[in-house]
């Protein structure tokens, strides 16, 4: 009896210094998530080359908030979201219908509908970038702090 | 040499001479004078205008310029004469003079009025120049009815070449009868329109004007800042709650904003712990949140923690400590943060605070290349656990700037550690209703926290959560007797972010959602319908086509039978309503239909109907923390691009409001509004 109680009491020390890291993981490590609809991760980023078949200021029906492109590309056509701010301002991004461009960004499906959440577009063989790493739309000022921050670095140069 | 020749000679010589010797004077005396007597001038500069109450000091000095041409003259003597009868006043000391500085500007000693009331001319001089300038002052009844308001407020700013996120918070002193006597306010779009520090704007006069029956009206703010508002004024819709607490919205066509304004009360110091959240922009006008904890005794800032969320740069619980100033008569101070230990700290240079009450401050930003603004709350004495948290509502909200997304829900706590729960959120233009949520969370005896809603509510997931003093409404913080407690969140989201609140959930009847409520709400929105460029292809499309993507509302009403009828009003700069901008006597209506599985949910179709435009109708949700308070949130299943987040605040006796309560010897006279 008591030689089983010891080999229990061993078992039972045995799993606790065991289990006790993940234990004291649980007490301070958030827990985990599911991905939003609108989590961004440069990991899935991907780039899309096609032409410009549509240039919305402002969502059509069903869309989500912000401009978009609609683009025609190889595999169909796809509806390539800018944000708030890509059409705005100084800097704003300049494309046409019937423009070839290259976009970058993650395809998400969205109210049931697929969209694509470009960062930056090629076009005109110029880089627009539209959204930061994170997925945040980048806005008129914010180009233009940072026109501002590059043209002070190339001064000090 | 002949004697025609000398006197040819001296008639040559001698003029020639004394026009050296003129010229030599008037040079000499030139340079031993910057000021040519003659050609000097004095204007003025800022002080006129002014109103205080008899023997209360006037809330800014009269400053004069004193000039040669645009040369300033420094070190010119400045005379201020007041009137010797009559209404009038004095300076302090008895100093009446001022002497220009580099700038050629004399400011006077605090001028104080005398004990009789009414308008006067105080003249400002200077020596050998003919011509003074006059301040325009006003000597207004005893102070005995004056109180001081704080109110803050954040949106979107149309002036300065807008939208550009801005926030405003100041403190106000508002007699009985509705006349702003004086105050202070920082104003800060990060964007050249900063009010100067460390003075802030001076609010040198303006009016409150409200309905003694709805108390909704305006609030017109008088500034030395002519940059802001139309020519330095702003007018400001409010809507009373009850005496001491109200919601407001910037009301003219410089910007649209919410906020609150509360009545203040002046603690001799500040002291204890207190939790805090900030939301605006970044030096990069990127979009960023702030939220954490921090003490203050006297004057020193110390035990800080802070979570920031960077336009998705997350960072968690840093260190900081800081000092903090003494506030002065409007309750205004500063804050100066300073990195603790670990990597360098991410907050605002400058924040100025505003005291509402021992236990509630509004705070701002007052960087000029960043802004920001929000609210620190006292924790009381007691130390924070899990179990510091119960069954609660919550709502979220991103700023103007950041992406745009409303989030509002209920819990309970079924163990200490996790909740479970229904939320509602539409993440601009992705909506989810009558989601079941769940998560976990933490917060340590500081009451500083995190909270991971691990499924249910879109993105919204990663919250950092900061307990305040379960005495304490937060909505109200003059509130002493309901609605107490709760805490402050931040969404530390890496692809969203914003701020909010949560408020314990202490009656979920349907009975006593019931009876007369101030409501407000900050909507965002794009445009609807497909604005798709066509004949300018190519080309950044102009204003009127989805820039502005905010309006705003404040109102008043009944619920009967879950049945609201209100009247309020819209500040809609981008047009969502196809109407006017300013919008008064808008109508608001919709009956909340409660929600059988979740008591204190309630769906309402709520049609905002302004008086030019077309009404809308919003699919909203409201969450009920007891009678008194409830958050409502509009989630779009449909294809409009709209949300908004708000509250329903229930309300009480507006007998004590500034502009409602007449002096006794005014009381008899009808007023006109």
């Amino acid at each position: 009896m008591t030689d089983r109680f010891e080999r229990l009491c061993a078992l039972g020390v045995l799993c606790f210094i065991t289990l006790y890291p993940s234990l004291q993981a649980q007490t301070t490590a958030p827990a985990s998530k599911t991905a939003g609809p609108y989590s961004y991760h440069a990991s899935q980023e991907v780039t899309l080359s096609g032409t410009v078949s549509g240039v919305l200021a402002t969502p059509a029906a069903g869309m989500i908030m912000g401009s978009h492109l609609l683009l025609a590309t190889a595999s169909g056509p796809v509806d390539a979201s800018l944000g708030r701010f890509a059409l705005l301002g100084k800097g704003a991004l300049t494309v046409a219908a019937g423009q070839p461009i290259a976009v970058t960004g993650v395809m998400k499906t969205l109210k049931t509908k697929q969209v694509f959440l470009v960062r930056t577009v090629k076009a005109g063989g110029a880089v627009y970038a539209i959204r930061n790493e994170h997925g945040f739309a980048i806005s008129p000022q914010a180009r233009q702090r940072a026109s501002q921050r590059a043209a002070q670095k190339s001064e000090s140069l | 040499m002949n004697r025609k020749a000398y006197a040819s000679t001296v008639a040559l010589v001698f003029p020639a001479f004394i026009f050296l010797a003129l010229s030599f004077s008037t040079s000499c005396s030139s340079s031993s004078s910057s000021t040519p007597k003659g050609t000097e001038s004095i204007a003025m500069t800022s002080g006129s205008g002014q109103r205080a109450p008899i023997n209360v000091a006037f809330g800014a000095p009269l400053v004069a310029t004193v000039t040669t041409g645009t040369t300033p003259v420094s070190g010119a003597t400045v005379t201020f004469t007041a009137p010797t009868t009559g209404a009038s006043g004095t300076f302090a000391g008895g100093a009446n003079t001022a002497t220009t500085n580099a700038s050629g500007v004399a400011t006077s000693a605090v001028f104080t009025p005398n004990g009789t009331t009414g308008g006067y001319t105080v003249t400002a001089t200077v020596s050998g120049v003919t011509t003074g300038v006059n301040f325009l002052l006003t000597n207004t009844t005893a102070l005995v009815t004056s109180s001081n308001y704080s109110f803050y407020l954040s949106g979107l700013e149309n002036a300065n070449d807008g939208p550009n996120f801005y926030a405003l918070a100041g403190s106000v002193s508002i007699d009985l009868n509705g006349v702003v006597v004086s105050g202070e306010q920082d104003y800060n779009d990060a964007y050249g329109f900063t009010s100067p520090e460390p003075s802030g704007d001076i609010i040198v006069g303006g009016s409150l004007r409200v309905d003694p029956t709805t108390g909704q009206g305006t609030l017109t703010v008088v500034t030395n800042n002519l940059s802001l508002g139309y020519t330095g004024t702003e007018t400001i819709g409010v809507q009373f709650v009850n005496a001491s607490h109200g919601l407001i919205m910037q009301f003219d066509n410089s910007a649209t904003s919410s906020g609150s304004i509360d009545l203040q009360t002046l603690p001799s110091t500040l002291s204890g712990g207190y939790a805090f959240t900030l939301s605006g922009v970044d030096v990069d006008y990127d979009s960023t949140v702030f939220g954490g904890v921090f003490s203050i005794t006297g004057t020193t800032l110390q035990n800080g923690m802070v979570d920031v969320d960077d336009a998705g740069e997350v960072s968690l619980g840093q260190t900081f400590t800081g000092t903090a100033s003494a506030p002065d008569s409007f309750g205004r101070g500063t804050i100066i943060p300073a990195a603790g230990t670990g990597p360098g700290l991410n907050l605002p240079a400058t924040i100025n605070y505003y005291i509402v009450g021992p236990e509630a401050l509004r705070i701002i930003d007052v960087d000029p290349q960043d802004s920001a603004i929000g609210s620190a709350y006292g924790q009381g004495g007691a130390a924070f656990s899990d179990a510091s948290l119960g069954s609660s509502v919550f709502g979220l909200q991103g700023n103007s700037w950041s992406f745009l997304y409303a989030a509002a829900g209920q819990f309970t706590v079924p163990a200490g550690g996790t909740f479970q729960g229904v939320g509602d959120v539409d993440e601009e233009g992705s909506s989810t209703s009558a989601q079941a949520i769940s998560g976990t969370y933490s917060i340590a005896s500081n009451g500083y926290g995190s909270l991971t809603i691990v499924e249910g509510l879109e993105d919204v997931s990663v919250l950092g959560i900061y307990a305040t003093d379960p005495t304490l409404n937060l909505s109200d913080p003059n509130n002493q007797t309901s609605g107490l407690g709760g805490a402050l969140v931040v969404d530390l989201d890496e692809n969203i972010l914003g701020t909010g609140m949560v408020i314990p959930q202490t009656d979920s009847s349907t009975a006593s959602f019931t009876g007369n409520y101030a409501f407000g709400g900050q909507a965002f929105f794009d445009s609807n319908g497909g604005c798709e460029i066509k004949a300018n292809a190519g080309k950044p499309h102009d204003n009127g086509c989805g820039e502005f993507s905010e309006f705003d509302f404040i109102g008043q009403g009944s619920v009967t039978g879950g049945a609201l009828t209100g009247v309020g009003l819209i500040n809609d700069p981008d047009y969502y309503f196809d109407g006017d901008v300013l919008n008064t006597g808008a109508t608001f209506s919709g009956t909340a239909v409660p929600d059988g599985v979740n008591p204190g949910r309630y769906t309402i179709p709520l049609v905002i109907a302004p008086v030019d435009g077309f009404p809308v109708t919003f699919p909203t949700t409201i969450y009920q923390a007891d009678g008194g308070q409830l958050l409502w949130v509009d989630v779009n299943n449909y294809d409009d691009e709209d949300l908004f987040l708000g509250s329903l605040q229930q309300q009480g006796s507006l007998t004590e409001v500034p502009a409602i309560k007449k002096p006794a010897t005014q009381s008899k006279t009808p007023q006109k509004h």
